[in-house]
């Protein structure tokens, strides 16, 4: 059941309305810091269209506004991923995903607030400050996840009627459990990248947040086409592969596997409690649930704290002043003979956290480092693709069949965790963090990353109960995971609208 | 995992035929970047214009100058002259870096073409390294990489990887360079080195050639180029970044300066040869990294291992070397400076050193501490590189020939010598070869029945075309490239001259009349043979008789020198003095030596 406030809230949402959101909301925006940027030409744009009998075009997003992380390019506004180094800069073009938006009928609304190049938990470390959740605790703001922060919390209320964020590790599904909406991570390969500024390139995925399933579905289908401009989009073959892959004829009812591994000490009780909630309502509507075993998962953290730092330190070699972005003033070529000319530029442009991944990635790259590090969060990497492979019904459709690791069958469709192992910190507490305590706000979502699977975080309302021990500006709800096989996205997403149907 | 599985589909011949970009008359795109870089006031001067000199002039210097070197020193400056090196053995290994001859960039579809174009003007968004660019394989630069793989007999490999070499310099946009270093694309392959293409006798060992073994070739990006206005101004033009290079790395196989230089010169007209490369290759084109070592003959060095050649001595590398020259000298300059080093009791370190033209000695650039970590890895947006069988053999069966190759063709199908066909097969970038082939084609044709055999007759077209043309055009100060006559026109005179119906002296009289009329149509052979009169009316036995006797009265003391002296080489005197004396195209020279011997009794 859900909460009365929720309901008041939601309708007021809707009484807002998205397309043409007023001088409040824009207030609010500015409170909570989610909005970096609004398209240059937005009015010109619609006058334009309208005369072209564009805005009355069918298309499938006709006349949502939705609002895009400022980590994807567009032409007419500046893109900055929230970064100084890049400062100012304007795209000659317009990420793919963007452009298939605007073919959809969809108008950009906005440009949302980051974690720097995506990099963090909390989005508290942008160039233009940190983003608010709408939600407080003992007057002090609560994180809204990060990176996709601004994205989230403008879905959250009301700014947009969906927004695109990215993830790389829980990017999207983070913010998405803190602020209460759903945030829908693709399989890796299915969404363009084309235009989306690169943190960890193996990792990035462009995703969706939406108030419901259905929404973030209709924003994701419109997207998912294959792109000749991004070499590790999946191409029609392999598409085709992943098609619908029916359950056993007749057989409605989903294997849902619970982790044994994801029980873990630091597993709050509330988010304990909303997890057995939903396990139960879904055996409750007869389904299967199916104890299964991830041993890997503990290592993944760690193994992505390796790769995704490496990368960074490459994809973020390019930032030196010299043709786009920031520039120190005056020259800075260092009086040392052979020293790169740009050593201040990028000194200044970066904030801590990035400039602390790309000395971890430039030293796990290192040729003395390399074998210990790089090479063997690989190898976990793979260990983690097999655990997941073991347990799902379905094969892993990039795989030959031969190869296939499953153990006979009595697979499950599904897996359920929660998204992130505790409520939403305070700022206040995110600030007292260590870095690495900070990274295990990733602990869940990061393996479903390494095996580039698709993920969808669903809110699941907390108990009237438990909704009245805690202040009333708190969140109303946890976000729970689901997991599906690569390429298995429509599964992902049907068993998270099931539960979505199935909530109070 | 990002599905390296699914995207290991091999490359089709058709997919990678099809995407091949015609090479004729390419329109350079609209470029958003420039547009963009402009609206930007980003603006580059156009690049200054660099020397480069065409590597026929550089070889043409290059012999020059090794002439005039044996002038001036007798033939051991190098090699023998030293005595330390009896006891000193050299090692070298080459590093070729070579432009390879593509319409568009390794990984955007910018054009390549021209190096005249306006600075930053064919830049595509990932050669800028615009945030949110990827990089896109074009299927068609793996053509001439190909060539390149097969030509130096190397083992294309099935599947390869791209890898990012890291190290920050403004003429590299991204921070690192996208190559092939993990696992390139053809592995094991060799290079065969004769005599003739610069290899000395030391070097052979009794052999008629020597093989070098090439580790890898590998497929990669180039640099922006960038030019300095002193003092502190720097102009970067992208036009050059991303465009593809081949890597030729050959083993530690090399133990002379000159058969170092030998093997440059011999893989650079290799590449040439099939197309791979830039034709015309400039220098700018060429850049070559050395490898050097010595140790002490009969022993096993300081035990290094390069390339899985082992017992070698601690190596140096020198980097950057531009031309033939460079690579000799600066392979000299470094095995001397080793050689003194370690009698002196010392120990060489492994560093990176530099040479520059004209210099004596390299110099330090940086040691082992100093050594740039490029931290490598793959490359996660770009799949590896499966290069299917059915490609390779559709390259194989469709390749040029090699230049060794086609002059062992021309040596036996026209019966020239090894020095004559390597001169005809390199000079004019091959025109001068097919010149000749279409005359001996005409001339066997227009001999009809009557034939000579192949044989003879590519030799006699051989050497009109080397020797007599060679000489007009060189005595006239014409380049071939400004030559008037036709193929057409050599084989008729040809076929006169083989047909006796002119002399050997009114052919060349006549090749020489063509280059200077300039009138079109220009007449035809025969008609100028009519016109001046020139065809071969034959003396009679008599007239020779007469003509020969008038002679001999003359000239009494030349009678006796070879009467009495028997001095016989004056016949010829007498020969000449008959083909002079007699009207044109009245005295053949074989007919009035047989005439002159009976009278003169020799």
């Amino acid at each position: 059941m859900l909460s009365a406030r929720v309901c008041r809230r939601n309708a007021g949402r809707r009484l807002v309305g998205y397309a043409n959101y007023s001088v409040a909301v824009e207030r609010r925006s500015n409170t909570l810091n989610a909005i970096v940027n609004l398209p240059n030409t937005t009015s010109g744009t619609s006058a334009k269209e309208e005369l072209n009998g564009q805005a009355t075009s069918p298309g499938a997003l006709a006349g949502k506004s939705i609002a895009l992380k400022d980590n994807i390019v567009t032409k007419d506004s500046p893109t900055t991923a929230a970064s100084k180094v890049l400062s100012g800069y304007e795209s000659p073009f317009d990420a793919t995903v963007v452009k298939l938006l605007r073919q959809h009928g969809a108008s950009i609304s906005s440009k949302t607030n980051l974690d720097e190049f995506g990099m963090g938990s909390h989005s508290q470390s942008s160039n233009t400050g940190p983003v608010f959740s709408p939600f407080s605790r003992n007057g002090t703001p609560l994180s809204p996840g990060g990176s996709s922060g601004g994205s989230a919390v403008a879905v959250a209320t009301g700014q947009c009627w969906a927004a695109l964020g990215t993830d790389t590790g829980g990017s999207v599904r983070l913010p998405a459990a803190y602020t209460g909406v759903v945030g829908f991570k693709p399989s890796y390969g299915l969404l363009s990248r084309w235009g989306v500024i690169q943190y960890a390139n193996s990792l990035d995925t462009v995703g969706v947040l939406a108030q419901s399933v259905k929404d973030a579905r209709q924003v994701f289908r419109s997207l998912n086409v294959f792109d000749a401009q991004d070499p590790t989009s999946l191409p029609a073959s392999v598409r085709q592969r992943l098609g619908p892959r029916r359950r056993e004829p007749g057989r409605k009812r989903l294997r849902i596997g619970v982790p044994v591994e994801y029980n873990i000490d630091e597993l709050s009780s509330t988010v304990r409690a909303a997890y057995v909630r939903t396990l139960d309502a879904l055996q409750v509507a007869g389904h299967t649930l199916h104890p299964i075993s991830l041993p890997s998962t503990r290592r993944a953290l760690s193994a992505y704290y390796v790769l995704a730092p490496a990368e960074a330190s490459s994809n973020l070699a390019k930032y030196d002043g010299i043709r786009y972005g920031y520039r120190t003033a005056g020259p800075d070529a260092s009086p040392k003979r052979n020293s790169p000319l740009y050593a201040q530029t990028r000194g200044e442009g970066f904030g801590d956290e990035v400039k602390r991944r790309i000395l971890l990635g430039a030293y796990t790259l290192s040729s003395e480092a390399i074998d210990n590090y790089f090479i063997q969060a690989q190898k976990v990497r793979r260990l983690v693709q097999q655990d997941f492979d073991r347990v799902f019904a379905q094969s892993n459709p990039l795989l030959d069949a031969s190869l296939s690791t499953r153990s006979g069958d009595g697979g499950v469709d599904i897996i359920i965790t929660p998204t992130a192992p505790t409520l939403p910190p305070t700022v206040d507490e995110v600030k007292r963090q260590s870095p690495v305590e900070s990274y295990m706000n990733d602990v869940f979502t990061v393996p479903a990353s390494l095996a580039g699977l698709p993920a969808v975080s669903l809110p699941a309302p907390l108990s009237e109960q438990e909704r009245s021990s805690m202040e009333e500006s708190d969140v109303t709800s946890v976000g729970m995971q689901f997991i599906g096989q690569f390429g298995d996205d429509e599964t992902v997403l049907e068993a998270a609208e099931l539960v979505e149907q199935l909530q109070p | 995992m990002n599905s390296s599985k699914l995207r290991t589909a091999p490359l089709h011949l058709s997919r990678a035929l099809h995407s091949s970009v015609p090479t004729s008359s390419r329109v350079p795109r609209a470029c958003i970047v420039s547009k963009w870089l402009s609206s930007r006031n980003f603006t580059a001067a156009p690049p200054l214009a660099q020397e480069s000199i065409p590597l026929r002039k550089h070889l043409k210097d290059e012999a020059k100058r090794k002439k005039a070197e044996a002038k001036n020193n007798g033939v051991v400056k190098e090699g023998k002259g030293d005595p330390r090196l009896d006891n000193w053995e050299l090692t070298v290994g080459v590093e070729i870096h070579a432009e390879l001859n593509t319409a568009c960039k390794l990984f955007s579809n910018a054009p390549t073409e021209g190096s005249d174009g306006v600075a930053n003007s064919r830049v595509a968004p990932f050669d800028a390294a615009l945030p949110g660019t990827q990089p896109q394989f074009q299927v068609a630069t793996l053509l001439p990489a190909l060539r390149a793989a097969i030509a130096l007999d190397c083992e294309v490999q099935r599947k390869s990887g791209w890898d990012r070499k890291h190290y920050f310099h403004w003429d590299q946009p991204n921070g690192y360079q996208i190559t092939q270093y993990y696992e390139p694309f053809a592995k094991n392959g060799t290079v065969s080195l004769l005599a003739s293409d610069g290899v000395p006798a030391t070097d052979l060992n009794g052999a008629d050639s020597i093989n070098i073994g090439i580790k890898q070739i590998q497929m990669e990006q180039d640099t922006a180029k960038t030019t300095h206005h002193p003092p502190s101004t720097y102009h970067v033009d992208l036009n050059r970044a991303g465009h593809p290079l081949i890597e030729v790395i050959t083993l530690p196989h090399i133990h002379s300066p000159q058969t170092a230089a030998a093997v440059v010169r011999k893989i650079q007209s290799v590449l040439r040869g099939v197309d791979a490369c830039v034709t015309g290759m400039e220098l700018g084109g060429l850049r070559a990294d050395v490898n050097v070592s010595v140790r002490e003959r009969g022993t096993e060095g300081t035990g290094s291992s390069y390339s899985g050649v082992s017992g070698l001595g601690q190596r140096t590398e020198i980097k950057n070397l531009s031309s033939f020259k460079a690579v000799e000298d600066a392979i000299i300059a470094e095995r001397d400076r080793q050689i003194a080093v370690l009698e002196a009791g010392g120990v060489i370190e492994g560093e990176t050193r530099g040479w520059t033209l004209g210099a004596k000695e390299t110099t330090r650039l940086r040691g082992k501490e100093g050594e740039v970590d490029y931290r490598y890895m793959p490359d996660a947006d770009l799949p590896p590189l499966v290069i299917g069988s059915d490609l390779v053999d559709h390259v194989r069966s469709t390749m040029p020939e090699l230049p060794d190759e086609t002059v062992g063709r021309v040596q036996k199908q026209y019966g020239l010598t090894v020095k004559d066909a390597k001169t005809i097969v390199d000079l004019d970038e091959g025109d001068r070869l097919e010149f000749m082939e279409e005359t001996a084609e005409l001339v066997t044709h227009g001999l009809g029945d009557q034939s000579l055999d192949q044989l003879k007759i590519g030799k006699l077209v051989g050497n009109w075309i080397l020797h007599e043309l060679g000489g007009l055009l060189s005595s006239n100060e014409i380049s071939w490239n400004n030559m008037p006559i036709t193929p057409t026109e050599l084989a008729d005179i040809l076929i006169n001259l083989q047909n006796k119906q002119i002399t050997g002296r009114v052919a060349k009289q006549l090749l020489n009349g063509l280059l200077e009329i300039s009138t079109s149509p220009r007449p035809s052979v025969d008609r100028l043979i009519d016109d001046g009169n020139l065809r071969l009316r034959p003396l009679s036995e008599e007239g020779y008789e007469a003509l020969a006797t008038q002679i001999m009265d003359e000239s009494p003391d030349m009678v006796a020198a070879v009467r009495e002296k028997g001095q016989k080489g004056k016949v010829m005197w007498f020969v000449g003095q008959m083909v002079r004396r007699g009207e044109e195209g009245t005295v053949e020279p074989e007919k009035a030596r047989q005439v002159l011997e009976r009278l003169l009794g020799s």
